[in-house]
C-alpha cells in the first residue's frame, strides 16, 4: 500500500472517527478555537500597535541626523546629568559643520521656545522654532496653503511665519491665514503659509508649533539659543558613513580632545524605534505567551480525547494490525485524526477572528495579513501533530494479540 | 429534622468526593491532563495578577514619599499621563512663591506642620577628600518639611527657623550618600562643596530605602532660602507640604487650606483652584484609574485560557460518563436518586479543577515573584487572587461539569443498565 492510498484511508477513517462523536469532536475543536482566536487577535494588535508608533514617529525622518548638545537617550541618570554640562551648539559650529559635510544634502539649525502667540482675541502658548529655509527639506513638513519662507526670506530674517495646521485653525476658525499679521510674543508677523496636519507624538501635538526665520528668532526671543541641528543626508545607504563624517567634523569644530568622548549627541530614528521595539518587543512576550497558554491548554484538550479515543478503540486498532496494517499507518491515521481536527479549529478561528479585527480596526491600523492566517493554519496543526503523536504512537505500538482480546 | 437534613447533606458531599477522587484515581493518565489544563489556565490568571500586583505596590510605595496625613500643594498636576483638556490654562497659572508660602505657613491652624520645597541641582558633590557620581539631588526645604517627607534625625540636628531666615550655608544628607562620602566617620561638622560652594553638614537623615525609581537617600537638603537666592526665585513655584494634626482633622485641615491659598492666590470666588492639591492616596487612587483598563484587559485575556480547559472538562466528564453508563445504571437501580447522581458528577469535576487550581496558583504566585526577584522588588502574596482563583476552578468545574453531569442524572437506568 502506497503512501498516498494510506492517506487517503486515514483522512476517510478519521473523518468517520470525527463523525461518529458529533459532540465530543465540537468540544475538541473549541478548545482548539479558543486558543488560535486569542493568539490570532493578540498578535493582530501587536502588530497593529507596532505600525500605528512608527507611523506616529514618522516627522522623524529616517534619512535625517540630529546634532544637539544632548543624547536623546543617555542610559542613565548620571549620563543625563553629565549632559547637562555640555557647551550649547552656535550658530557659527552650524555654518562650519554645514560647509565641511560632504554627504548632506541640507543642514537646518533649529532653535525652540514657546511662546505666546496672538490674533485678535485668540492666543495659544505654542512652539516657536527659528529655522531657515531648508527646514522644509530636512523635517519633511509640508505646506498645505500659501508657501514656506525662501532663502531671501530666511537670510534677510523678515517678519514670516508658518503655522502648524492646528494653531491656523485655532487662531483662524472662520477664514484663511495666509496674509494676517498675528503677534508672537507682542511682535508683528505675517503668515505667509500653513502646515500640512502632523499628528501626534506621545500625547503632544505636531502641529501647534510656528514657524519663524532663524535672524527673526533670534532678534526677538533669544539671542545665543542652543541649536538643534537638522541634517539630511544625500542617500539613506550612507547612513553610517555619513554619521562618521558627521562626527568627525562635529568634534573637530567643538575641539574635542582625541580621547575625549563625544560633547555632544547624533540622534536618528532608529534610536526611537529600537527602544520602542524593546519595551513593545517584551509586551509582545509576554502576550503571546498568555495567549499561547489557552491554545497550550486546548492542545492538552486534544491529546486528552485522542487518548480516549484510542483506548476505545483498540480492538478496531487491532483488527486492522492482525490483517496487515502497519505500525506507520496507525500512527498516521491518529495523527490525520488529531490534525485535522486542529485545523477544522484553526479554519473556524479564523473566521470568528476576522471580524473581530475589523472592530479592533477602529482604534488601531490593525488588519489581517495573509501572513498571521497561515501562521495561524500552520500553528493549529502543528497543535494537532504535536499534541495527537504520543496517542497516536501508544495506538502504533499495540501489541495486536493483545488489543484484539481487550474487552 | 432540619439537622438530620444537614448530616444527610454531608454524608452525600463526603460520599461523591470519595467517589470522585477514586475515579480520578482511576484514569491517571487522563486524570492528569484535564488537570494540567486547568493548572495552566490558573496558573495564566495568577502569574499575571501577581506579577502586575507587585509592580503596582512598588509604585504605589514611591509615588509622593509623603508621610500619614499629608498633602502635596503644586501649581501643576503632579502625575499626568497625557495632556488634559485645559493645560493651557494649568501652563498659565501663576508660581507659588516664597512668600505666599510663609503666608500660608502663618495662616493655617489645623495644620501640625508645613514644610515648603523645591528641587534646584543634581550633580556631584566634593569633600577634601572624595567625590561622588553625579547623581545627587540637591533639595531645599523649611523645619515643616522633615516630619511631612518621613525625614527622620539619625544624627546631628535638623534645619532651624534661624536657618531659613539666615539663608545659612549648611546641608542635611541623606543616609546612603552620608555613608559613601564619610564612611564610618560622623559627617557632622565637616565642609563640603555642592556645585562649588562650601556648605557645612549639620546632620544625617535615617535611610528610606530604595525602589526601581531610584536610590532614595542619595540626596542633600539645604534651607530653601539658600537654595533660591543660589538657584533663582523667578521661574520656580515651591510645593508646600501640609500634614495635618490627626486623622479625624485632614479633610477639614484640606479644606483650610484651600481657603487659605485661594486667599493669597486671590482667586476670584466661583472659580477654580490655581493650584493642585494631591495625597498619596489621590495619587494612588489616580494611578489605578489609570491602569484599570491594563488591569481589566490583562484580567480578561488571562481567563481565556481557564475557558478553554473549562471546555476541556467538559469534554472529558461526557466521555467519563459514557463509560460509566452500566455503573450510574446499577446505583440508579439500588436506589440512588437524579440528585446524587449529578452530585457525584459536579463533585468529580470539582475535584478535578480545585485540584489543577491548587498548584496552577502556587506556580503562578511563584512566577509572577520572578518579576520581583529579577528587579529586585518585594515580593506580594495576593490574597485576593488566590480567593478569587480558586472560587473561579470551583465556578468552572460547576459550570462545565453541570452538563455531562445532567445527561450522566438523565440516563434511563433500564437502558444504561443493558448498556454494553
Amino acid at each position: 500500500m502506497n503512501f498516498v492510498t494510506e492517506l487517503r484511508e486515514g483522512l476517510s477513517i478519521s473523518w468517520s472517527a470525527i463523525r461518529a462523536n458529533k459532540l465530543r469532536s465540537v468540544l475538541t475543536t473549541l478548545g482548539i478555537v479558543i486558543g488560535i482566536v486569542t493568539v490570532t487577535l493578540m498578535g493582530t494588535a501587536i502588530e497593529g500597535l507596532n505600525s500605528a508608533f512608527v507611523k506616529s514617529i514618522s516627522f522623524i525622518g529616517a534619512d535625517v541626523l540630529y546634532v544637539q548638545r544632548v543624547d536623546w537617550f543617555p542610559g542613565s541618570e548620571k549620563g543625563w546629568i553629565d549632559m547637562q554640562k555640555r557647551r550649547d551648539i552656535s550658530l557659527d559650529q552650524v555654518r562650519q559643520m554645514e560647509k565641511e559635510m560632504t554627504l548632506a544634502r541640507a543642514v537646518a539649525p533649529v532653535a525652540i521656545s514657546r511662546e505666546l502667540i496672538k490674533y485678535e482675541k485668540r492666543s495659544a502658548t505654542v512652539m516657536i522654532i527659528g529655522s531657515t529655509e531648508e527646514y522644509l527639506t530636512t523635517s519633511g513638513v509640508s505646506v498645505m496653503q500659501g508657501r514656506f519662507f525662501n532663502e531671501s526670506d530666511s537670510i534677510g530674517g523678515r517678519p514670516f511665519c508658518v503655522l502648524g495646521s492646528e494653531v491656523a485653525t485655532n487662531l483662524f476658525p472662520r477664514e484663511s491665514a495666509i496674509g494676517k499679521k498675528v503677534r508672537i510674543d507682542q511682535r508683528p508677523f505675517e503668515v505667509i503659509g500653513v502646515l500640512e496636519k502632523q499628528g501626534n507624538f506621545m500625547g503632544d501635538s505636531l502641529d501647534a508649533q510656528a514657524i519663524i526665520p532663524l535672524p527673526q528668532f533670534n532678534a526677538a526671543f533669544l539671542d545665543r539659543p542652543d541649536y538643534q541641528v537638522q541634517v539630511k543626508i544625500k542617500s539613506i545607504a550612507d547612513l553610517d558613513n555619513a554619521k562618521e563624517e558627521l562626527r568627525s567634523v562635529m568634534r573637530r569644530i567643538r575641539r574635542v580632545a582625541p580621547a575625549d568622548p563625544d560633547d555632544f549627541g547624533i540622534n536618528q530614528q532608529d534610536q526611537v524605534l529600537s527602544i520602542f521595539h524593546r519595551v513593545a518587543g517584551t509586551i509582545a512576550a509576554v502576550g503571546l505567551f498568555i495567549t499561547g497558554l489557552s491554545l497550550f491548554v486546548g492542545g492538552i484538550g486534544i491529546m486528552n480525547i485522542m487518548f480516549v479515543s484510542v483506548a476505545e478503540r483498540t480492538r478496531e486498532i487491532g483488527i486492522r494490525k492482525a490483517i496487515g496494517a502497519k505500525r506507520r499507518t496507525i500512527l498516521l491515521q491518529f495523527l490525520i485524526e488529531a490534525a485535522s481536527i486542529c485545523l477544522m479549529g484553526g479554519a473556524i478561528a479564523i473566521g470568528i477572528a476576522w471580524p473581530l479585527t475589523l472592530v479592533m480596526k477602529k482604534f488601531l491600523p490593525a488588519s489581517m495579513s495573509l501572513t498571521v492566517v497561515s501562521i495561524a493554519l500552520l500553528v493549529s496543526l502543528v497543535t494537532g501533530v504535536v499534541s495527537g503523536f504520543f496517542p497516536a504512537w501508544r495506538a502504533a505500538r499495540m501489541n495486536p494479540v493483545d488489543a484484539l482480546r481487550n474487552e | 429534622m432540619r439537622f438530620r437534613k444537614l448530616t444527610f447533606l454531608a454524608a452525600e458531599i463526603r460520599e461523591s468526593f470519595f467517589m470522585a477522587m477514586n475515579a480520578v484515581a482511576a484514569h491517571k493518565l487522563r486524570s492528569a491532563l484535564t488537570l494540567l489544563g486547568v493548572l495552566v489556565g490558573v496558573f495564566s490568571i495568577i502569574v499575571i495578577m501577581t506579577a502586575m500586583r507587585v509592580l503596582q505596590s512598588d509604585v504605589e510605595k514611591n509615588i509622593a514619599g509623603l508621610g500619614s496625613q499629608t498633602f502635596l500643594i503644586r501649581k501643576t498636576p503632579a502625575i499626568s499621563f497625557s495632556r488634559p483638556e485645559g493645560w493651557e490654562k494649568v501652563r498659565r497659572r501663576k508660581n507659588i512663591t516664597l512668600q505666599q508660602g510663609m503666608r500660608f505657613e502663618e495662616k493655617m491652624t489645623l495644620a501640625r506642620s508645613i514644610g515648603l520645597q523645591s528641587s534646584f541641582w543634581a550633580g556631584a558633590i566634593e569633600t577634601a577628600h572624595k567625590k561622588t557620581a553625579p547623581d545627587v539631588r540637591l533639595v531645599g526645604a523649611t523645619p515643616g518639611s522633615f516630619p511631612a517627607r518621613n525625614w527622620t534625625l539619625h544624627e546631628g540636628r535638623l534645619l532651624l527657623d534661624v536657618d531659613i531666615d539666615g539663608a545659612r550655608d549648611i546641608c542635611l544628607l541623606g543616609n546612603d550618600l552620608a555613608t559613601n562620602l564619610y564612611n564610618n566617620v560622623s559627617p557632622v561638622g565637616e565642609r563640603l562643596k555642592i556645585d562649588g560652594i562650601n556648605y557645612t553638614v549639620v546632620g544625617v537623615l535615617e535611610p528610606n530605602g530604595s525602589s526601581t525609581r531610584g536610590n532614595q537617600d542619595n540626596f542633600a537638603v539645604i534651607p530653601i532660602t539658600t537654595g533660591m537666592s543660589r538657584y533663582g526665585r523667578n521661574w520656580r513655584s515651591l510645593e508646600i507640604l501640609v500634614q495635618a494634626a490627626d486623622e479625624a482633622n485632614y479633610d477639614a485641615c484640606v479644606e483650610q487650606a484651600q481657603g487659605v491659598l485661594r486667599a493669597i492666590r486671590k482667586v476670584p470666588p466661583g472659580q477654580d483652584n490655581d493650584f493642585e492639591i494631591a495625597s498619596n492616596d489621590s495619587m494612588i487612587a489616580q494611578f489605578q484609574s489609570f491602569t484599570l483598563a491594563v488591569r481589566i484587559g490583562a484580567a480578561v485575556i488571562s481567563s481565556i485560557a481557564l475557558l478553554a480547559a473549562g471546555v476541556g472538562i467538559m469534554n472529558i466528564m461526557l466521555v467519563s460518563v459514557t463509560e460509566r453508563t452500566r455503573e450510574i445504571g446499577i446505583r440508579r437501580a439500588i436506589g440512588a436518586k437524579k440528585r446524587n447522581i449529578m452530585a457525584q458528577f459536579i463533585m468529580e469535576a470539582i475535584v478535578l479543577c480545585e485540584l489543577g487550581g491548587v498548584v496552577g496558583v502556587v506556580l503562578g504566585i511563584l512566577g509572577g515573584n520572578a518579576t520581583a526577584y529579577f528587579l529586585k522588588l518585594t515580593p506580594v502574596i495576593p490574597v485576593d487572587w488566590i480567593v478569587i482563583g480558586l472560587v473561579i476552578c470551583s465556578i468552572v468545574g460547576i459550570v462545565f461539569g453541570t452538563y455531562p453531569a445532567w445527561k450522566a442524572a438523565n440516563l434511563d437506568p433500564i437502558e444504561s443498565l443493558r448498556y454494553e
